[in-house]
């Protein structure tokens, strides 16, 4: 056995790289289980994309037959019902991972020098993921997915000039259609695949700045770290374990709590649904996006605008904060704006949920204005991070020297 | 600090409340029935689907297809073979053809202006599940709320007593008279006329009454019934895999929880060293 | 001492755990493999069943089964005996014709010719009064033997059941 490895690591250094990557890779000793989301979120790609490549084996991405072939999985394939209600449920459950870990890096400040380039590609992985899940959701080619299609590519139309023209593309004919149902399924089952690649050079720039950890400051010595494996082996698998607990219960005892009842009708171009709906974690973007109603034409191209830039402003968020302590646990001011913005985002998913001409305590509130207002303070979080950083508003407390 | 934490706790307390706000038509809150089939431990009444199945056949699908169920799968809730055949004869099919309406779709628009709905799926497609179809089935105006309407109407103006009394037999808002009395004249009229469904009128007509359809074994066929029976076989045709989705889970559940707990035991020896 | 009993005890812990893990991640495995077996709509085609009762003596009717077709025909007393003078004659592909049917009056044939697939005409269409391939000209007796032209082997006869009287049921049901 050990003459083949030693045969192999001549040629190619397996066991040196598993060692100094995996095994000993050093690991700050403090990390909380905030930091285990990240494990988590490869657990669920791994799920998806093994659950995902079985279901396009039964699968047929042709407007006339794709509901049809959906519940064809579900009543005659063997275990169809379990393949598709694992990747229907692991959707959500990637994005409360994905969700948590940006949020676990914004409150630890993880994005702060020397980790930027870290954070741009896993912001980079958010965006691949939020089109891989909105393709993917056409797929069952029910009501929801058609007409949440239809929505979503229809807000391409806002750009100026080619907008239309653009929309015309993507569809590939005059509404949403079999052409784009096609080409979404292959786009839907390329992706994940691409994502797996960035996920790695996501891991490979993890690996050249090291763990950031619940203090903030750099580990320096062996006594900071310890060895990757067991510690974080057995701590990830141990997160895994609890996932699989809450996930099952999904699958198997609420497997259409997080589905919409108007998808189990097929698709029917003729027809509205009374209320759409994007999926839950879309939901606080469609809030941004409908809030924007107040500039007259210029409102849709806005709207669009602040979706897509509520997520974009994350590149910037590293130039924004100006502290000279990464870490929110010592910043008071930092700490109360992280939690606003946290409450704030269930504010605006709560908003997007909602039909937009509602209003709270019959006609007093309007739901437009709190979608307004959540919408500025979401933004508003970011502007004022800078402030209180740039101009030394916030006095951090004293940081301890070592972990 | 606290401030901020009673702002987050009310933001995600709000946020969680799954209670829809309703823009402007307040649809009326569907009662809650208790089946056999929900919750983590629920199965199929498998006597009111077999029942159901009889009520389906005979009676929705005079109209409606229920087309991802072929006949003879409705051995799987006990009817016999012969049964299953004379069924399948209803609707001039045999047992290994899907279960489609004998009605095509294109004398069905030409009478009813829509085409009506496939069932296979119904139970999960409307918000309120089984209790919506179940409440839709029920909620057509019976005659004593007839003569009510009748008798309102007779008077020409709706006093706010008489409004009342409307709201509470047909949850008709009380509210806005115009729109109560514009409804009461189309109900009179001869519309098709729902509690429960959005807008309240609707193409299909009151399927079911009491004595819609007579069991071989003698079981109360009110309305009531025939409904409950339907509603149950239909959900079991909304989704077959059910039971066997759920007694799977129980074996994934104890196996996870039991590998849980030794890893979490691992993980506090392993860490115990370095806290 | 101590410490070397704690030290055992991980190790049986660890080892447990690790096997009971790998257990659970095969039995995870075992929905994505047998999702690859015939489903349940595909299963429901490995059985045709034919009412035969409608079938005069010398009719034949062609009734799909696993997506290929087969000749039931109800033989006449002359077919029969056709078929059972052919048993003493020279065969390409010697067979009983007791042996290639249950009852003497019914012959179930799998209608794919044995030489290149194609289907052959009903019966009365080649020699021997049985049926002829027109593809490349074999023919076959009224038992489905082969009895002239290039077609090596006799058509197969499918496996198949009487349900009762009138129900004929073609194929093995699979699980």
């Amino acid at each position: 056995m050990s003459t083949i490895m030693e045969w192999i690591d001549k040629r190619l250094p397996v066991t040196e790289l598993i060692k100094s990557q995996a095994t000993e890779y050093p690991t700050p000793k403090n990390l909380n289980y905030w930091w285990n989301f990240g494990s988590l979120a490869l657990t669920v790609l791994i799920i998806m994309i093994a659950t995902g490549l079985f279901l396009a084996m039964h699968y047929k991405p042709d407007a006339a037959l794709a509901f049809k072939s959906v519940e064809h999985i579900m009543r005659d394939v063997n275990f169809g019902w379990l393949l598709r209600y694992m990747h229907a449920n692991g959707a959500t459950f990637f994005f409360i991972f994905v969700y948590i870990h940006i949020l676990r890096g914004m409150y630890y400040g993880s994005y702060r020098a020397p980790r930027e380039i870290l954070w741009w590609i896993g912001v980079v992985i958010f965006f691949m993921l939020m089109g891989t899940a909105f393709m993917g959701y056409v797929l069952p080619w029910g009501q929801m997915s058609y007409w949440g299609a239809a929505v979503i590519t229809n807000l391409m139309s806002a750009i100026p000039v080619v907008g239309n023209d653009l929309v015309i593309w993507i569809w590939g004919g005059f509404s949403v259609a079999d052409p784009t149902l096609n080409r979404f399924f292959v786009l839907h089952f390329l992706l994940p695949l691409l994502v797996f690649g960035v996920v790695f050079v996501h891991l490979w720039a993890l690996h050249a700045v090291h763990s950031n950890n619940p203090v903030g400051i750099d580990a320096h010595d062996d006594k900071d770290n310890l060895p990757f494996h067991p510690y974080y082996t057995i701590k990830d698998l141990y997160g895994v374990g609890v996932f699989l607990i809450f996930y099952c219960y999904f699958v198997f005892f609420a497997p259409n709590a997080f589905l919409e009842a108007d998808n189990y009708i097929p698709a029917n171009p003729m027809q509205t649904p009374a209320h759409i709906v994007p999926e839950w974690y879309f939901l606080p973007f469609y809030a941004i996006l409908r809030s924007i109603d107040f500039l007259g034409s210029f409102s849709k191209l806005a709207g669009v605008i602040a979706m897509v830039f509520s997520i974009a402003i994350l590149f910037i968020l590293p130039f924004l904060d100006r502290s000279p302590v990464r870490s929110f646990r010592y910043r008071p001011l930092s700490k109360q704006l992280f939690w606003i913005f946290v409450a704030n985002a269930f504010v605006l998913g709560w908003v997007g949920y909602n039909p937009p001409d509602a209003s709270l305590f019959s006609g007093a509130i309007p739901l437009i204005l709190i979608g307004r207002t959540s919408t500025a303070i979401y933004f508003g979080y970011f502007v004022i991070l800078w402030l209180v950083t740039a101009l030394d508003i916030e006095k951090p407390r004293p940081v301890p020297k070592c972990l | 600090m606290r401030l901020i934490k009673t702002f987050f706790a009310v933001c995600v307390a709000a946020a969680m409340v799954p209670v829809a706000l309703h823009a402007s038509s307040g649809a009326p809150v569907l009662p809650e029935q208790s089946w056999s089939h929900t919750g983590i431990f629920g199965s199929y009444d498998k006597h009111a689907a077999k029942r159901g199945a009889q009520v389906a056949v005979e009676v929705c699908m005079g109209c409606h297809s229920i087309s991802l169920i072929k006949f003879d799968q409705l051995r799987a809730l006990g009817l016999s073979e012969v049964e299953v055949k004379k069924l399948a004869e209803v609707q001039g099919r045999s047992k290994n053809d899907r279960m489609t309406s004998a009605m095509d779709e294109t004398a069905a628009k030409d009478s009813f202006g829509v085409i009506p709905p496939d069932l296979s799926l119904i139970t999960k497609a409307r918000k309120g599940y089984e209790d919506y179809t179940y409440a839709l089935l029920t909620g057509y105006p019976s005659e004593a709320e007839m003569e009510l309407v009748k008798k309102v109407m007779a008077k020409g103006a709706i006093s706010e007593q008489d409004a009342l009394e409307v709201q509470s037999a047909l949850l008709i808002n009380a509210h806005d008279k115009e729109q109560m009395k514009a409804k009461l004249e189309r109900l009179v009229g001869g519309a098709n006329f729902n509690k429960y469904f959005p807008g309240n009128f609707l193409a299909m007509p009151a399927p079911i009454s009491a004595g819609s359809v007579q069991y071989a074994d003698g079981t109360d066929n009110s309305l009531k019934q025939l409904s409950r029976d339907v509603v149950t076989f239909l959900a079991w045709a909304a989704e077959p895999t059910m039971e066997e989705r759920k007694s799977l889970g129980f074996w994934v559940m104890g196996y996870l929880f039991v590998l849980t707990i030794l890893l979490y035991a691992i993980k506090r020896r392993i860490w115990a060293k370095v806290h | 001492m101590a410490i070397e009993v704690e030290e055992n005890r991980r190790d049986f812990l660890i080892l447990a755990t690790s096997a009971f893990g790998v257990a659970g991640v095969a039995a995870a495995a075992w929905p994505f493999i047998r999702s690859w077996s015939p489903s349940a709509d595909v299963l429901a085609q490995a059985t045709s069943e034919v009412d035969i009762s409608p079938l005069q003596p010398g009719q034949m009717i062609t009734v799909p089964w696993q997506g290929k077709p087969v000749f039931v025909l109800r033989r006449t007393p002359e077919m029969i005996a056709s078929a059972q003078k052919g048993d003493s004659e020279s065969l390409p592909d010697p067979a009983k014709d007791a042996d290639r049917v249950k009852r003497p009056e019914l012959l179930v044939l799998l209608a794919v010719c044995t030489h290149l697939g194609c289907v052959p005409q009903p019966i009365g269409t080649g020699d021997y009064g049985g049926f002829l391939c027109p593809c490349h000209g074999s023919h076959y007796d009224t038992s489905g033997r082969i009895r002239k032209g290039p077609a090596p082997k006799n058509l197969e006869v499918p496996h198949y059941d009487f349900k009762d009287a009138n129900t004929l049921v073609i194929g093995k049901a699979l699980a």
